[in-house]
């Protein structure tokens, strides 16, 4: 056993040694793994702190009202015309297959599904994502730079209560609502399409939408996935801005990672709810 | 725009007028950045043609766009794969008797569009936020500054590369990712559906007019995320809250930049081609 562990040490010193050195494949790998389960770690210890504060009502009121205001009414600008052009491509994508099948009838219901359940949640949690997720991290991240975290700690107030949870409630708040808002927008945007190139009424379009094919359930299904989004969402933003090191620099990358950590959750999110939903 | 209104004229003007210059700053605003964006392209193109050679500045742009972009992509495109599939067959059993039809279809449309445009939407994200912090903070550290004091152009030194390598790798990386998205698709069909993968692979309703339209998308959704972001990159000022704003902005439009050009050349098409 003494001989073993004896050669071990060595051998793992020199083994780092080398691959500081070298930096093969296989260490290059291991150490994107060991950064990527850094960064869920944290993420995870941040949500666990953000959801005993919540438990305990801790949250600071007039910054809340601040972060609904920002997040949500300025977002609506970017959601609107996402919204209103998605349902319109939408609709051009359809147009083959329905012209194809001369199923001018379902066209209300295609859009429908399709907006209700993926298309909407999905781009305006990208798009909220853009807009806000990013522009937490950079804020958050000013802060950290600025030393003005270090700050509020020197206060005792505590950040997570006063900075954090307030964020994590605008976003997940701002994203629900912003769906629902988009869903319809998207709607209204793939029934005149429909008018303009494919001829169909949009009553035609109501009736394909309320036909008995699509319900509450779709709506929902929807809007339970942005609920989801909206907390991967926040959790990275404010776990990549809190991390901050580095200057102007480190808020560039910071907010870079953010944007991709979010995209990619929101797309691996969306299978496993999609899957356990149904 | 509102301020200057208010201090020309002798008296306060009143609510609904301030709501009409806030409405005409906004506008004079879209039209200065259309106007600055259209400049900045065209002067990428003039220097893409007639600009100075650095040896490996372009190459290095397509590693860190091409290389560092695939696994992000490649994971995003697995799963869209699977969500579209997945989603698509749920609701066609409901209508449709025969299920097989998905394959077909679903591959028509990843190659007219979904492939391009939500690949491109990625790389927006991640390529048009990387530039933009990139330049954002060589502007902030006045770095920019010193390419200019030295009679150099930063479109040359920094937009020019990076145009070339997005334009090149933003179609390598959705042809890859049309192509993960197709195998996670089929996967997807087999398990769920229990649709062979030679009943799925159908290309019977792909055609010219789709290839050609999917990579139209590519090299448009290419040109587009370099240059937005690198005039968001440019126009940074203020310190690190600066290049946050920045990169912010460099994700929303050149997002919004894919989803809008997406809009006109699928309109285009279906009134050129047709159904």
């Amino acid at each position: 056993m003494g001989s073993t562990s004896d050669s071990f040490a060595p051998a793992m010193s020199s083994n780092s040694e080398a691959v500081n050195a070298t930096s093969g494949p296989i260490a290059s790998m291991g150490a994107s793994f060991l950064g990527i389960a850094e960064t869920v770690g944290g993420m995870a210890m941040l949500f666990g702190r953000i959801v005993k504060r919540l438990a305990s009502f801790s949250c600071d009121g007039p910054e809340l009202w601040r972060n609904l205001h920002r997040m949500g009414v300025k977002s609506l600008p970017i959601v609107i015309v996402t919204a209103l052009f998605t349902g319109a491509i939408m609709v051009i994508q359809a147009s083959p297959i329905v012209e194809r099948y001369g199923a001018q009838q379902l066209v209300g219901w295609a859009a429908g599904f399709g907006t209700l359940r993926e298309i909407g949640p999905l781009l305006t949690a990208l798009m909220i994502s853009g807009r806000v997720g990013a522009n937490n991290t950079a804020e958050l991240g000013t802060m950290v730079v600025t030393e003005q975290v270090d700050a509020l700690r020197a206060l005792a107030i505590d950040p997570i209560e006063f900075l954090i949870a307030p964020r994590f409630i605008g976003i997940v708040v701002t994203l629900s609502l912003t769906t629902i808002y988009a869903d319809a927008l998207a709607l209204v945007g793939a029934a005149y399409t429909g008018e303009i190139l494919l001829g169909v009424e949009p009553t035609t379009f109501y009736h394909g939408l309320t036909g008995g094919l699509l319900g509450i359930g779709d709506v929902l299904h929807g809007l339970i996935k942005s609920v989801f989004f909206g907390v991967l969402m926040a959790v990275s933003s404010c776990y990549f801005g809190l991390t901050v090191r580095g200057g102007a620099p480190g808020v560039g990358r910071a907010v870079n990672a953010t944007v991709v950590a979010s995209a990619a959750g929101i797309f691996v999110l969306d299978y496993f709810i999609s899957f356990l939903l149904g | 725009m509102s301020q200057d209104a208010a201090l020309t004229s002798p008296e306060r003007p009143s609510p609904s007028t301030q709501r009409v210059a806030a409405l005409g700053a906004l506008a004079i605003e879209l039209a200065r950045a259309g106007r600055d964006l259209y400049g900045v392209f065209v002067r990428t193109l003039f220097y893409t043609v007639r600009g100075r050679y650095e040896r490996g500045a372009v190459l290095r742009q397509m590693y860190l766009m091409g290389n560092q972009s695939l696994f992000f992509l490649t994971v995003v495109m697995g799963f869209i794969g699977m969500i579209l599939v997945l989603q698509g067959g749920l609701q066609a059993e409901r209508i449709v008797p025969d299920p097989t039809l998905i394959g077909s279809t679903y591959l028509e449309l990843l190659i007219r569009d979904l492939a391009a445009s939500i690949g491109a939407l990625m790389l927006a994200t991640r390529v048009g936020a990387g530039i933009a912090a990139e330049i954002g903070s060589m502007v902030v550290t006045e770095q920019v500054d010193a390419l200019r004091m030295c009679a150099a152009d930063p479109i040359d030194y920094l937009i020019k590369p990076r145009f070339i390598a997005s334009v090149v790798m933003t179609t390598v990386l959705i042809i890859w990712s049309a192509t993960i998205a197709t195998l996670t698709g089929m996967g997807t069909a087999y398990l769920f559906f229990e649709i062979s993968p030679n009943i799925f692979f159908d290309l019977r309703l792909v055609d010219f007019g789709d290839l050609s339209v999917g990579l139209v998308k590519c090299l448009a959704y290419g040109a587009a995320i370099p240059i937005v972001s690198g005039y968001c990159g440019l126009s940074t000022y203020g310190g690190s809250e600066g290049v946050g704003w920045a990169t912010t902005r460099a994700v929303v439009n050149s997002s919004l930049a894919v989803i809008m050009l997406n809009f006109f050349i699928s309109g285009a098409a279906f009134l050129l081609i047709g159904a």
